[in-house]
């Protein structure tokens, strides 16, 4: 009787067994990081004339299917026709959550397979470069070829050069980004009594405006699109600088987001919201209530441009834009937002091919077709005084003024260190959300959330 | 020599002869004992994979810092993550906020469609099947559809809102406001799982014999006696499976609408652990804290759902 059950018990056993064994390891062997600085000395080959390469590339300009994909599409139809031995497989990111276009990118990291080429935003330079090995460009194709596609007819702004750069490498050509700009509902501002040529120029009259158009015309004021977790943290920044302060040390070894500048810019967006100015609105709420005219201002990237001025032909309305407004007498900080490409793929042919894309996406001609179509600045500013590329257009929309002066003035959109980046983002404009429009006080959840989020920096 | 040899072979020959006898006897048994565990070999091999596996790397991961790619160093951690669990505000609101999901959703998976199944059984064939049909129909529509209707319903310009207006109230702004997101998923979620749990009431009503109650009738019983002593009673084992099912699932059936609706926000008032969870591991990539802290609710929920389970064999009443 035992005996039996015994053999059973033994076979189950043994069975169980081999599954576990089979299962339970994973993949969890930790190899050395890749080490992208320790790269090899010589530069990547160029391709042979007859030499077939196809990449993939992952752009979340195609994720939108307005305004923004048609001219991604188009540009990479041009490059074939350039470049008919490379062929380029774009894809839109595979899901974006709240403002996280790079998440995608991890995801396919993880896989092992990263896109050969992909635009990753300015916060997460830091984790590009150091987890996900972004191949730095100086040591693929040499410093030289690099300063040399900054440089040509119409070279790039000095202050675009440097925001792909980490610990004396560029990981990430830059590509589109705007500053913060203060857009206006013109027809809004006529009708409160405002002169629209006459923008706001600090945080204070803002208000003032604000509120006008909020009792004279009926509509909401305005809406800054850096307060939300769902925006980012890119203009956010941008006022925590204009106000005398930054999210993070120089050093880069401490966060600095609850101290007294930066709670002095919660504050600010605090009162707007608390007086009546500003609604409580989501992201995707105000980009909506302005499109339709039913907002005065709206502080927000240029790469709406393109869906602003739709909406304002179909609304009947007027579309102006001004510089982003300063704390009291200081003038504002603009910071970028957007992203640079980056190469991921390991295989020199693929580099190459990735090179030579990045060639052509950062080119008179591609920049002539995205600022004016889309809305990003031309970071080849010369562009707008030349009549074969943005002159004609720039001409007829003054809207790019604002913007392009930003530009010299501008100061990077800088990446918190470490994997936790995104959670120490999150926790920041999350404490700055609930300062801002539930009333909490802002020094209390700015310094909450600077504690939690110390715990996630790299213990060094 | 020879003789010497003679006698360790017979001495062999009797071994053999012994071990001949026990072995096929053993392997026989052995062959005869597998058939059943090849039989359950398929599924036993998808449980391991899908959930043992994972469970116990869960359990790995939980002591490690790693960002899940390949290239990275996994850190050993120690207690370190589960440290965080316990002190992070961020967790501690979530796991607030999972309660009052499940409070406030239990009204909704089994008050709510009881009496909604109780009321259409007295309903004639037809119209019986026609108000089951509608309401089950939200159960139907994708949780991402009907997200996706709800934000413009509920949009400070929706319809809701102009309802409020007919009332001379101000619109309300239902996602953005931290006192209302919470209840407007909470609303939402409701909707579309009350339909379901009509079903499953309808279901067990339909199990229990009508004779229960007519020889109570003929006892002289009234109708809410025969409700209160011989139906609910009856219905037991189903209505502690909905409460079952609401503990452990909430989270799951709010979850598409956080991510389509509110991501959580704003401020984090409408998230709850699972959502967190999905953040930490998906959106963060910080395994180990996703890992500690899921370890953390697993244990937590285990315990609930072992405590139902208990309650459920104690409490259940088997028509046979």
């Amino acid at each position: 009787m035992a005996r039996p059950r015994l053999g059973r018990a033994a076979v189950g056993l043994a069975l169980l067994s081999t599954l576990v064994a089979a299962c339970a390891t994973g993949g969890s062997t930790s190899p050395a990081p890749a080490g992208a600085s320790s790269a090899t000395a010589a530069t990547i080959p160029e391709l042979k004339p007859d030499q077939k390469v196809s990449i993939t590339f992952e752009s979340y300009n195609l994720a939108n299917t307005g305004t923004w994909k048609p001219v991604i599409e188009g540009l990479l139809a041009d490059f074939a026709k350039e470049h008919p031995n490379i062929t380029v497989k774009a894809q839109p990111p595979q899901s974006t959550t709240a403002g996280d276009f790079v998440g995608s990118i991890k995801t396919q990291a993880l896989a092992g397979s990263p896109p050969d080429v992909a635009q990753i935003t300015f916060n997460a330079l830091d984790f590009a470069a150091t987890a996900l090995s972004a191949k730095p460009l100086d040591t693929l194709v040499g410093k030289d070829t690099v300063t040399a596609n900054f440089a040509g007819t119409h070279p790039f702004a000095p202050a675009a050069t440097t925001l792909g750069d980490l610990g004396g490498h560029t990981y990430t050509m830059p590509y589109v980004f705007s500053t913060p700009v203060l857009w206006i509902n013109s027809t809004l501002f006529k009708a409160a009594g405002l002169d629209p040529a006459n923008p706001p120029k600090t945080w204070e009259d803002v208000k003032t405006a604000a509120l006008a158009i909020k009792q004279k015309a009926g509509k909401d004021g305005v809406y800054l699109d850096c307060t939300t977790k769902g925006s980012g943290d890119w203009c956010f920044q941008s006022l925590v600088r204009s106000n005398g302060g930054q999210v993070v040390s120089t050093d880069r070894r401490s966060l600095t987001f609850a101290d007294g500048p930066a709670v002095g810019a919660v504050s600010m967006a605090a009162d707007l919201y608390r007086s009546g100015a500003s609604p409580n609105f989501s992201q995707a709420q105000a980009m909506d209530a302005f499109t339709k005219g039913n907002l005065g201002m709206m502080l927000e990237t240029s790469a709406l441009q393109g869906a602003f001025i739709a909406g304002a032909q179909s609304g009947g309305w007027e579309l102006s834009a001004a510089a982003e407004p300063g704390f009291g007498a200081r003038p504002a900080v603009p910071t970028n937002s957007g992203s640079g490409l980056s190469i991921f793929s390991n295989d020199p042919a693929k580099q190459r091919a990735g090179w030579e894309l990045i060639k052509y996406l950062t080119s008179d001609h591609a920049y002539t077709e995205i600022s004016s179509k889309i809305g990003y600045l031309p970071l080849r500013t010369s562009l707008v005084d030349d009549p074969a590329f943005l002159k004609p257009w720039a001409d007829q929309h003054p809207l790019i003024k604002p913007n392009l002066d930003q530009l010299t003035r501008l100061q990077p959109w800088v990446s918190f260190p470490g994997n936790g980046y995104q959670q120490i983002t999150d926790l920041m404009m999350s404490a700055a959300e609930s300062a801002i429009y539930q009333g909490k006080d802002p020094a209390t959840a700015m310094t909450d959330a600077r504690k939690q989020a110390t715990d996630l920096l790299p213990k060094t | 020599m020879f003789v010497e040899l003679a006698v360790p072979a017979t001495l062999a020959g009797e071994g053999r002869a012994a071990v001949q006898a026990a072995r096929p006897a053993l392997a026989r048994r052995l062959l005869a004992a597998t058939p059943p565990y090849l039989y359950l070999l398929p599924a036993l091999a998808c449980l391991v994979l899908w959930t043992y596996k994972p469970l116990v790397e869960a359990v790995q991961l939980s002591f490690y810092d790693w960002n899940l790619l390949p290239t990275s160093p996994m850190t050993y951690v120690g207690l370190d993550k589960y440290r965080q669990v316990f002190t992070q505000a961020g967790l501690r609101h979530a796991a607030v906020n999972t309660v009052i999901y499940i409070v406030c959703l239990l009204p909704f998976s089994v008050v709510l469609p009881t009496a909604v199944a109780l009321v259409t059984r007295r309903l004639g064939g037809r119209s019986r099947d026609v108000y089951r049909a509608l309401v089950f129909t939200p159960i139907l529509v994708a949780p991402v559809a009907a997200a996706a209707v709800w934000r413009w319903l509920l949009d400070p310009t929706g319809l809701s809102n102009q309802a409020l207006g007919w009332f001379g109230l101000a619109p309300h702004n239902w996602l953005r406001e931290e006192s209302t997101a919470l209840p407007a998923i909470l609303a939402i979620t409701a909707w579309s799982m009350c339909g379901f749990a009509v079903l499953v009431v309808s279901a067990g009503l339909t199990g229990i014999s009508a004779d229960y109650g007519e020889a109570a009738a003929i006892d002289g019983a009234t109708g809410w006696q025969i409700l209160r002593w011989v139906t609910l009673p009856l219905l037991r084992s189903t209505l502690l499976f909905l409460v079952l099912m609401t503990v452990l699932l909430s989270g799951q059936w709010t979850f598409p609408l956080l991510d389509s609706l509110t991501q959580g926000g704003p401020a984090e008032s409408s998230t709850n652990v699972y959502y967190l969870l999905w953040e930490l591991g998906f959106r963060n990539f910080d395994s180990g804290l996703a890992s500690a802290a899921g370890i953390v609710f697993f244990v937590v929920f285990g315990l609930i759902a072992a405590g139902l389970v208990a309650l459920a064999d104690r409490f259940s009443f088997h028509d046979n």
